[in-house]
């Protein structure tokens, strides 16, 4: 990244922020006439035609008990009016809101780690799990969402860490496509699989599965691109979706052009993931997501040589709506099997992870994975010499759990050990102690 | 493969009519806003709830299925002041349905509506807790308020549906003389409670307190959204005791063990509030605050 880029956003951060701090936005706003606690809230005058209630800037104090209690007949009778009256006015807005701003929401993701490793050749393959005994900053994740227009919406991710900036992602997402369609456009996340599209602060373990690392890199699958989405009509949740990106990415789509950007010359020199995503409400605390996924795309081994890459994903999650349990208990695994041509060879590996995670207490929760990837073959069944991880020659194995404490939702610590066995050499244990906070004005998650 | 085709496409012929039929459909983010919804709206209208009245209205999972009911909505009906906003902008997006989206007509957020409590007048930030910095989203249970969003519905769905103007102008209108007569009586039943004071749970309880005129000398959560230690439990009991508290307000989706303990050391009674009325149980607004009110009658009431 060069060093310009990265000040330039320095820049713009600080504008930004500056900015939100100076003009109150939707976070805090100055109310309509100066405060005048208590006592601003008197009846306004019987008079011919009824007002509404003047805005009553109210202190965050006790209530106003003594001017609210007249107020109710008052309120009935002018509704009661308004509404037997043929031409009253529709409802106004009682309360007068202060200053709007147009800035786009922003919000600001910290993660730092403390690591220990065994062995200082570790296998991490994520790009933002702790690399190295000592402390670590995962990333400083910026993200940024604003309505454009009645017709789009925008979400940016920028990501700070110890290398530099990168744009993760920014994209524009329709919001009114007709027969229940929806684009995205810029750069992206794909939709492959289920922890693919999410951020590390969604996740129950402070680095991502190898599996991911292993067949798009450390970022995951992402690129410059379009995808189209459509929600079936269907009595169920059903989605289809389709993009095509970039193909190439050294941390975002290794297995196919990779660090080579040998450009698009025809239309299947980009990268295609297609995913099929239902959804189904067993039972009013039980949820269920199954999908389906495939990337198909060029690789860099030679002309014509292609990659495919098929996923499968399923959540369970198990939250009680009645009873106030803070009790939240999931259960998702993924498995991702990809084919590759490569020089006079068909290359074939297979890898996954299974995880549960258990929220025992409202500020408490454990979880437990475990992650398998098997070494490249070759369509006879012999092991074969894999050209992205030579190394890699045996079957690869991985036990991690981790304890997570929320002081709030905005603040996490949490501390995950584990044991990676097989693969590419000797068993290495790992101990990570990771903090995250959040600030500013964190978005909705999705399920 | 064409085989195939042409069963898809019958499927979606069969599926599609099913969406389209009838009555206009109305979501609304919490229960007690269907309620009302559902009064107003009356035989012309379809109405579901995204939560239970059994669920936390700030955190509700973003369940994809909810999207799907969004997807055929013609109006969403939502609290606003952010109460739903770690949950309802992800459902909005994904239902691809431009008539419910933040500025079309078919989206009603009921603050609009309300007289807002509680408006910030210097900066706030999250030390203070899970604040909401545009005012209190509870407003729900002041009926006085409830009546607004009543009017307020009346309003839109006159907008959306000319055709039953008349009818959702008297369903309103019929809602408002009810709660209004309810309401009066609550009041009567109530008129000793004034200035009472009581402890709450959460910041839910502004409204109430403000319709009622009672007094809320100490939440149980420490500050909004933040579980209660036993520090600030024991302190409670003590403000409990030394002011006179005789009610312990207390929201059914919050765990009730700290409240019960407050309750048992101080002799207070445990006053247990919904989320809203329950739907499934057919249970109206009027029903729903009525029992709220009752369980307070027991204990202030003549």
């Amino acid at each position: 990244m060069p060093h310009t880029t990265r000040l330039s956003l320095a820049v713009l951060l600080s504008a930004g922020l500056a900015s939100a701090q100076a003009t109150p936005p939707s976070d805090v706003r100055s109310h309509g006439p100066a405060p005048d606690p208590v006592d601003s809230a008197p009846e306004p005058d019987p008079e011919p035609e009824p007002q509404p209630q003047p805005p009553a800037p109210t202190a965050s104090a006790p209530a106003p008990s003594a001017a609210a209690a007249a107020e109710p007949d008052d309120v009935f009778a002018e509704l009661e009016h308004q509404l037997t009256t043929p031409d009253s006015k529709p409802a106004r807005e009682p309360a007068a809101r202060g200053a709007q701003s147009m800035n786009p929401d922003l919000a600001l993701i910290a993660d730092f780690a403390a690591a220990w490793f065994s062995d200082d050749q570790h296998r991490q393959t994520g790009g933002h799990d702790p690399s190295r005994t000592g402390f670590n900053l995962q990333g400083l994740e910026l993200n940024v969402r604003s309505v454009v227009d009645p017709y789009f919406r925008f979400d940016a991710n920028l990501v700070f860490a110890e290398e530099g900036v990168e744009i993760e992602e920014v994209y524009a997402t329709t919001l009114d496509l007709p027969c229940r369609l929806q684009a995205r456009f810029g750069q992206f996340s794909t939709r492959f699989g289920r922890i693919n599209a999410t951020h590390p602060h969604a996740w129950d373990f402070a680095d991502q599965p190898f599996a991911l690392g292993r067949v798009f890199g450390g970022e995951g699958n992402r690129g410059l691109g379009v995808e189209l989405s459509w929600l079936a009509p269907l009595p169920w949740y059903v989605e289809l979706v389709g993009s095509a990106t970039q193909a190439n990415g050294e941390g975002t789509a290794r297995s196919f052009f990779g660090d080579s950007d040998r450009g698009v010359e025809r239309p299947w020199d980009l990268l295609g993931v297609g995913a099929l995503k239902q959804f189904f409400d067993l039972h009013r605390d039980w949820s269920l997501l199954f999908g389906l996924s495939a990337a198909l795309g060029p690789n860099a081994t030679g002309e014509d040589h292609r990659t495919a890459v098929y996923g499968t994903d399923l959540y369970l999650k198990y939250r009680p709506l009645v009873g106030a349990h803070p009790t939240v208990f999931t259960w998702q695994t993924e498995v991702l099997h990809r084919r590759r041509q490569v020089a006079g060879e068909v290359l074939w590996d297979t890898s996954g992870y299974s995880q549960v995670a258990v929220r025992f207490a409202r500020r408490w929760g454990a979880a437990a994975r475990y992650e398998a990837g098997s070494p490249a073959y070759a369509l006879g069944g012999s092991v074969a010499e894999d050209p992205l991880d030579p190394a890699w020659n045996r079957f690869r194995h991985r036990a991690t759990a981790a304890l997570t404490h929320y002081p709030s939702e905005l603040s996490r610590f949490r501390l995950q050990g584990s044991r990676d066995m097989g693969g590419a050499g000797d068993p290495i244990w790992a101990a990570f102690l990771t903090a995250e906070v959040v600030v500013g004005a964190h978005g909705a998650h999705t399920f | 493969m064409s085989r195939w085709f042409a069963v898809l496409i019958a499927t979606l012929a069969l599926a599609l009519p099913r969406a389209a039929h009838a009555a206009l459909s109305i979501v609304t983010t919490t229960s007690d806003l269907a309620a009302i919804a559902k009064e107003v709206g009356g035989a012309d209208v379809q109405v579901t709830s995204l939560a239970l009245h059994t669920q936390d209205p700030h955190f509700v999972d973003a369940k994809p299925h909810l999207a799907l009911k969004l997807a055929k909505a013609d109006l969403l009906i939502a609290i606003g002041l952010e109460l739903e906003l770690g949950w309802l902008p992800t459902l909005q997006t994904g239902s691809r349905n431009g008539k419910i989206q933040p500025g079309a007509a078919g989206y009603l957020d009921c603050s609009t509506l309300v007289r807002v409590l509680e408006v910030p007048t210097e900066k706030v930030d999250r030390s203070q807790g899970d604040v909401h910095p545009n005012g209190n989203p509870h407003y729900m249970l002041d009926p006085r308020q409830a009546a607004r969003v009543s009017k307020g519905i009346a309003d839109r769905l006159t907008q959306l549906d000319p055709a039953h103007a008349d009818s959702y102008r008297k369903n309103a209108l019929a809602f408002i003389k009810r709660l209004g007569k309810a309401t009066k009586g609550w009041e009567a039943a109530l008129a000793k409670a004034k200035g009472a004071k009581v402890i709450a749970y959460h910041k839910t309880i502004v409204y109430f307190a403000d319709w009622l005129g009672l007094e809320v000398v100490e939440y149980v959560e420490p500050r909004p959204g933040i579980p209660p230690n036993p520090h600030h439990v024991t302190h409670v009991i003590d403000v409990a005791k030394s002011r006179g508290v005789k009610a312990i307000l207390h929201e059914v989706y919050y765990p009730a063990k700290n409240s019960e303990l407050i309750a048992k050391q101080t002799g207070a009674t445990l006053v247990k509030i919904p989320g809203g009325p329950d739907l499934k149980g057919g249970k109206t607004y009027v029903q729903h605050l009525d029992a709220v009110v009752k369980q307070l009658v027991k204990i202030y009431g003549n």
